[in-house]
């Protein structure tokens, strides 16, 4: 059985808390972020990581990738606009034609 | 170009040119293939996602009624008292070399009376918003499943397109290129050896005349 963690700014985090999760950080500065996700990372039981999506736009190159790639934790975008734009963006380089909408 | 122009040589890069043809005529169907496998998850994926953020949106409005209308202590109270964590499992498929992962989920959604706070003292807002968010929760596992595949999909395709265009263009031509000159060097080579032989014979003939 694996967990659902939430990494957002307390406000974001408030409504996951309502529907029962109970791994959430709340993340305030920068530092606190990139130490958040690196330990989200490391962590055995935690299989999905809900990041708000400007949070994972902040996140150093490095990291990101290091998100990007990994299976367990699955990392998910939510925001106004999900993921959406940076998926579009890899097709476009990968495919070599916007097959996106 | 640095190779021996010897007869094993050539035979040796013979070999390693039909290897690399048909090493890329299997990279060439693994791209095809994953670009098909790719296609079908595309369309689920743009759902998906479409339906997440639509979910996020009404959560976070239905949230933001319920705290304006009963108060944020209010709300927060009643998150600490909920106790029932959305659970799942996860594993992994591969689709063609490629590891993805498999979200089984459970029951995320709870009814009323399984949330542990009282009805009575709560408002119906706080009921809406909390179901709003077991059903943005809902969402989130599906979109984590089809996102993570597309992405792994998207790197896999990039990496064997760029595989089999190295082969195509550089590791092949090049082979050949070496190939072609081994065989020109040896014909050169054969063909001194005609020469010089003459040139033996004629002196021989010389010598005895």
């Amino acid at each position: 059985m694996k967990k659902l963690a939430i990494i957002g700014d307390p406000e974001f985090n408030l409504g996951f808390r309502l529907a029962g999760v109970r791994d959430i950080f709340d993340v305030v500065s920068d530092e606190e972020l990139v130490q958040t996700v690196e330990k989200v990372l490391e962590s055995e039981d935690i299989g999905v990581a809900v990041i708000k999506h400007e949070f994972l736009k902040k996140l150093p190159l490095a990291l990101k990738r290091a998100v990007d790639e990994s299976v367990e934790p699955t990392f998910v975008a939510v925001g106004a606009e999900g993921g959406a734009e940076e998926i579009r963006e890899k097709i476009r380089k990968a495919i070599g034609v916007d097959l996106w909408k | 170009m640095d190779v021996q122009p010897t007869r094993m040589e050539l035979i040796k890069l013979r070999r390693r040119i039909a290897m690399a043809k048909k090493g890329h005529a299997l990279l060439k169907m693994k791209r095809d293939g994953l670009i098909m496998e790719f296609r079908t998850i595309l369309e689920d994926a743009k759902r998906v996602i479409d339906e997440m953020v639509q979910r996020y949106r009404e959560a976070q409005e239905k949230l933001a009624l319920a705290m304006a209308a009963d108060g944020v202590v209010a709300v927060k109270s009643i998150a600490l008292s909920v106790d029932k964590e959305p659970s799942f499992t996860l594993k992994r498929k591969n689709i063609m070399g490629v590891v993805v992962p498999v979200i089984k989920r459970e029951v995320v959604r709870k009814s009323v009376a399984e949330r542990n706070y009282g009805v009575i003292g709560t408002t119906a807002r706080i009921d809406e918003a909390v179901e709003a968010y077991e059903a943005l929760i809902d969402a989130i596992l599906e979109v984590a499943e089809i996102e993570t595949t597309l992405k792994r999909l998207i790197e896999e395709i990039e990496r064997t397109k760029r595989r089999v265009n190295a082969l195509e263009f550089r590791v092949i031509p090049s082979m050949e290129d070496a190939a072609r000159y081994i065989t020109f060097k040896l014909e050169e080579m054969d063909r001194e050896n005609i020469i010089r032989l003459k040139k033996i014979k004629g002196k021989k003939e010389k010598a005895e005349a």
